[in-house]
């Protein structure tokens, strides 16, 4: 054999195997997903849906309304909203989007993908105050719900330089796992620059492959909570009344319960929280404070998104644990006025659809643990989501201001109502316009 | 510092190989036409090293260049000390210059085990306990007489030969010497960019699909299992979970370290340097001795060579034990210890080196009583596969404990 | 001196075989010699012909076969 047809045998086979790669990863391909397959995804709360566009765009198509949140949306207890979805035959269906320390900067770059299937759509947010500490998002936790393709789809998104576009670009770049050209166009973008033509080729070359790969593999390591949600709703009556759903609440929590004086679920109690843990934990959250934070400039990204959507949202705020809150110190005045702001901030925007049951958190069963909503929680959830979700499908429209972009409003205190004094009144030549 | 540097970890992932292949064209072309790009190799080699350590590593970076020029002192110190005419060659200077080669390494495990301790002053490097290997074995050939010459270029481009600096395969000194400068027949290196692309390709199987179920899918679901079903039994907290624990996670180090290993060697071959296989089929081993024959070939023939073979060689002569058998089984366990250490000062690492001096004795055992019995031990297909799967599951079990998974499961860290 | 038969006296001593018949046979490989035999082999080889092997000379595919032992020594003696 002489040289060259042995280099020919050597490197040929790689050769032909990298163009085939890059032309299937490259070609646009179509797929469809079973119904199975989207009701699985929209209650499994993996990564990878997260992350992904194809079965959310799929799955908002088709009657499921996103529920954001974070670690509450996997107490999968029988009054779930999945599980009240499933038993009444409701005529949506939730898509869980969110876990632990998933909070608004994920969010807001996990909706890139679905604007156009969300235009004029119903969303349901459920907002915790927790998510509200001195840094907001936790770059740890970004990284794992952080996805270049949705990364993508915002720089090649972007039409004009605008406040939302600069804040939110500022905010990635703090992020560590925010890398390459995605980087360097974030960077352009947070400048007020426009992004360089390589860029734009790159990235659209990019996105095109992260495309196929959410297509080929967003299947793959689906959790399946099926079974789990079927068994659950088994225990529900078949007629639908608050009292009966009360009911099963309250039982179901009596049973799940009984291990402890907090009202936190056994198995939680018993495996997150143990002997030196619950003494450390003890008066150890004194000094929170969720009334300043960047997260509120953030959950405006959130808010823009929604408005840019033309969506109607539902907005919960939950409340803690009461007990719980007592033992680790937590105050609940501090609490109030985050929860204060929140409402301010929606409110002034146009968003009046919010169900505050953030004092709520002394109420028995209401609470699944510490933090998360559960049980009676979760029967007061419905009955803000039932009547909504009974409402048509109307574009609304909001007014948004990027004062809440401002450090000025991440530092302020709290706002007690709104006609406490007005600081979108007079003070725009303070918001990050023009800055 | 500033975050912008890009920072690339050796084979960790597909961009690295991407940077890689197009760095190494030059080089692959030339050795094809019989030229060694020597200048391009040293800035290629220096760009990909200084990629390891740039960015948030520059720290590292540091203690790598101040780690290298003392090991340099001591090393051209003692060949200085042997090179005189009528060198003494004292016993004592040759340990000495030993425990100076070692003795950074040492601090940095013990800075590892104990991080409150904060010895001023040092810091790990992503590599060092690679390189303590190669200082080590450079000083006691000076001893040997077996390197007289220690050529400053040659010496520097072995020692932080970049696609073996993180976690081997350990070459020798006087190997890689002969090599580095000629150009491989064009016959001859075919053969190696044949092999260089199947070992490539073999380690992406390897590491990056096999290791990735083992160690990314599976290991994390039954490490969960394993520790939930441990807190419900309480007492040792065994369970089903921890076997299957102990086969993923073998199965996870072999194919995550034989994947690594085989990128190595085939970045070496594609450089004209044929670094040395560091496995070859661990898991049909029949016995211990044939494991250690076969896995980490590197690393086991290291100490073989150097700790195994110098101790016996030194306790013989001296006649320090009258039975040769007593002598052998002192001499495992010194290895054994030995590499428990430098694994890490955790009482898991220490246990696993213990767990295989004595599994290689008691090996060593049967084996004489074995030659003795010929006649009458039945040697057939079946006692070979029982042998293999007997070994399989003595390796098995002590990757268990070198896991520290146990450590997890009853103390709660690891 | 014959020192093919001294060698061959020396490995006898060593393995309780004798490999007059397998002059090319790989003794590491048939498990004959390990590393503790090479090291007494190294030893009684310098005591036998007064030649200096250090360990670092000992490189195991350089002395494993009866015939590569004989021509290492014969090669040692001549130095």
């Amino acid at each position: 054999m002489n040289n060259k047809r042995r280099l020919w045998h050597i490197f040929g086979p790689v050769l032909c195997a990298f163009v085939l790669l890059l032309v299937i990863f490259l070609m646009p391909w179509e797929r469809t997903f079973s119904r199975d397959a989207i009701y699985q995804a929209a209650n499994s709360q993996t990564n990878t849906i997260f992350k992904g566009s194809l079965m959310k765009q799929d799955a908002f198509k088709d009657g499921y309304v996103p529920f954001y949140g974070s670690s509450e949306l996997s107490r999968l207890d029988p009054l779930h909203p999945s599980v009240i979805a499933q038993k009444y035959r409701r005529n949506y269906r939730p898509f869980l989007l969110g876990g632990p320390g998933s909070q608004s900067l994920a969010h807001f770059l996990e909706m890139q993908g679905t604007a156009k299937q969300l235009k004029g759509k119903k969303a349901v947010v459920i907002v915790s105050p927790q998510w509200f500490t001195k840094k907001g998002q936790n770059p740890d936790a970004f990284a794992l719900y952080y996805s270049p393709l949705q990364a993508c789809n915002f720089l090649l998104g972007i039409k004009k330089d605008t406040v939302t576009n600069r804040y939110a670009a500022k905010r990635f770049l703090q992020m560590p796992e925010v890398k390459g050209v995605i980087k360097l166009g974030m960077k352009r973008i947070a400048r007020g620059q426009k992004l360089t033509g390589f860029q734009r080729f790159y990235l659209e070359n990019q996105r095109r492959m992260l495309t196929n790969e959410d297509k080929f593999f967003s299947t793959f390591q689906l959790r399946d909570r099926i079974k789990k949600i079927n068994k659950q709703a088994k225990l529900l009556p078949n007629r639908y009344s608050v009292k009966a759903l009360d009911k099963v609440a309250s039982e179901q929590a009596a049973i799940n319960t009984n291990s402890n004086n907090f009202g936190i679920n056994n198995r939680f109690y018993k495996r997150r929280l143990n002997k030196r843990l619950l003494a450390k934990l003890k008066d150890s959250q004194r000094h929170f404070n969720y009334t300043k934070s960047v997260e509120y400039s953030d959950f405006e990204l959130m808010l823009h998104q929604f408005a840019k959507q033309h969506t109607n949202v539902l907005f919960i705020i939950p409340p803690i644990n009461e007990k719980w809150s007592n033992y680790t110190g937590l105050s609940q005045t501090m609490y109030q006025k985050a929860v204060s702001k929140i409402k301010y901030q929606l409110a002034s925007q146009g968003f009046d659809n919010v169900t505050d049951l953030s004092k709520r958190g002394g109420e028995k069963y209401f609470m699944e643990d510490t933090i998360h909503l559960g049980w009676r929680g979760w029967v007061a959830v419905d009955k803000a989501v039932k009547p909504f979700m009974a409402q048509s499908d109307l574009p609304r429209n909001y007014n948004i201001h990027n004062y809440f972009y401002s450090r000025k409003w991440q530092k302020k205190p709290y706002q007690i109502s709104l006609t406490d004094e007005n600081p979108l009144n007079g003070n725009s030549k303070e918001s990050l316009k023009g800055k | 510092m500033n975050a912008n540097f890009i920072n690339l970890q050796p084979y960790s992932n597909p961009h690295y190989f991407v940077y890689l292949m197009i760095g190494l064209i030059p080089i692959i072309i030339g050795l094809y036409w019989g030229h060694r790009l020597k200048i391009y190799e040293v800035v290629f080699s220096l760009i990909f090293l200084f990629l390891i350590f740039d960015g948030e590593k520059w720290q590292q970076g540091v203690s790598l260049i101040i780690y290298i020029l003392f090991q340099l002192l001591v090393t051209y110190g003692y060949l200085y000390y042997r090179r005189r005419k009528n060198s003494p060659n004292r016993t004592w200077v040759f340990y000495l210059a030993v425990i100076l080669a070692i003795v950074p390494l040492v601090l940095v495990k013990v800075q590892t085990a104990f991080p409150q301790a904060k010895i001023p002053g040092v810091l790990a490097f992503l590599g060092i306990s690679y390189l303590t290997f190669k200082t080590v074995q450079v000083v006691m050939e000076v001893r040997d007489g077996a390197i007289k010459e220690l050529n400053l270029g040659t010496y520097l481009r072995f020692l932080l030969f970049f696609p073996t600096i993180s976690s081997g395969p350990i070459d020798r000194y006087r190997r890689f010497a002969k090599e580095c400068d000629i150009v491989p027949k064009r016959k001859q290196y075919l053969n190696d960019l044949e092999l260089a692309t199947r070992y490539l390709f073999q380690g992406f199987l390897y590491k990056f699909v096999l290791g990735w179920f083992f160690g990314t899918y599976w290991l994390p679901r039954i490490t969960r299992a394993a520790l939930i079903t441990g807190t419900a039994v309480g007492g040792l907290k065994l369970s089903w979970w921890v076997v299957a624990y102990m086969y993923c996670y073998s199965m996870y180090l072999f194919f995550d370290f034989a994947g690594y290993s085989l990128f190595a060697v085939s970045i070496s071959y594609f450089m004209g340097i044929h670094t040395p296989m560091n496995f070859n089929k661990p898991f049909i081993s029949q016995n211990i001795k044939e494991f250690w024959n076969r896995w980490h070939m590197t690393l086991s023939f290291w100490f073989r060579d150097y700790i195994y073979m110098r101790f016996t060689f030194f306790a013989m002569k001296k006649k320090l034990f009258k039975n040769p058998v007593r002598l052998s089984q002192a001499a495992y366990l010194l290895l054994f210890l030995v590499m428990g250490f430098w694994h890490g000062l955790t009482w898991y690492y220490i246990v696993y080196g213990l767990f295989h001096a004595f599994a290689i004795i008691i090996n060593d055992c049967w084996l004489r009583f074995k030659k003795k019995h010929k006649d009458k031990l039945p040697s057939n297909k079946y006692t070979k596969w029982l042998a293999i799967f007997v070994t399989f599951n003595v390796v098995c079990f002590s990757f268990l404990i070198f896991s520290g998974f146990l450590s997890q499961l009853w103390f709660g860290w690891q | 001196m014959d020192t093919k038969k001294e060698v061959l006296a020396i490995l006898q001593d060593l393995t309780g075989e004798d490999l007059t018949e397998k002059m090319d046979e790989n003794i590491f490989a048939n498990g004959l010699m390990d590393s503790m035999a090479s090291v007494q082999m190294l030893l009684n080889l310098q005591e036998k012909f007064q030649i200096d092997v250090p360990v670092s000379e000992f490189d195991r595919n350089e002395w494993d076969t009866p015939n590569k032992i004989v021509a290492k020594v014969e090669n040692l003696e001549n130095e």
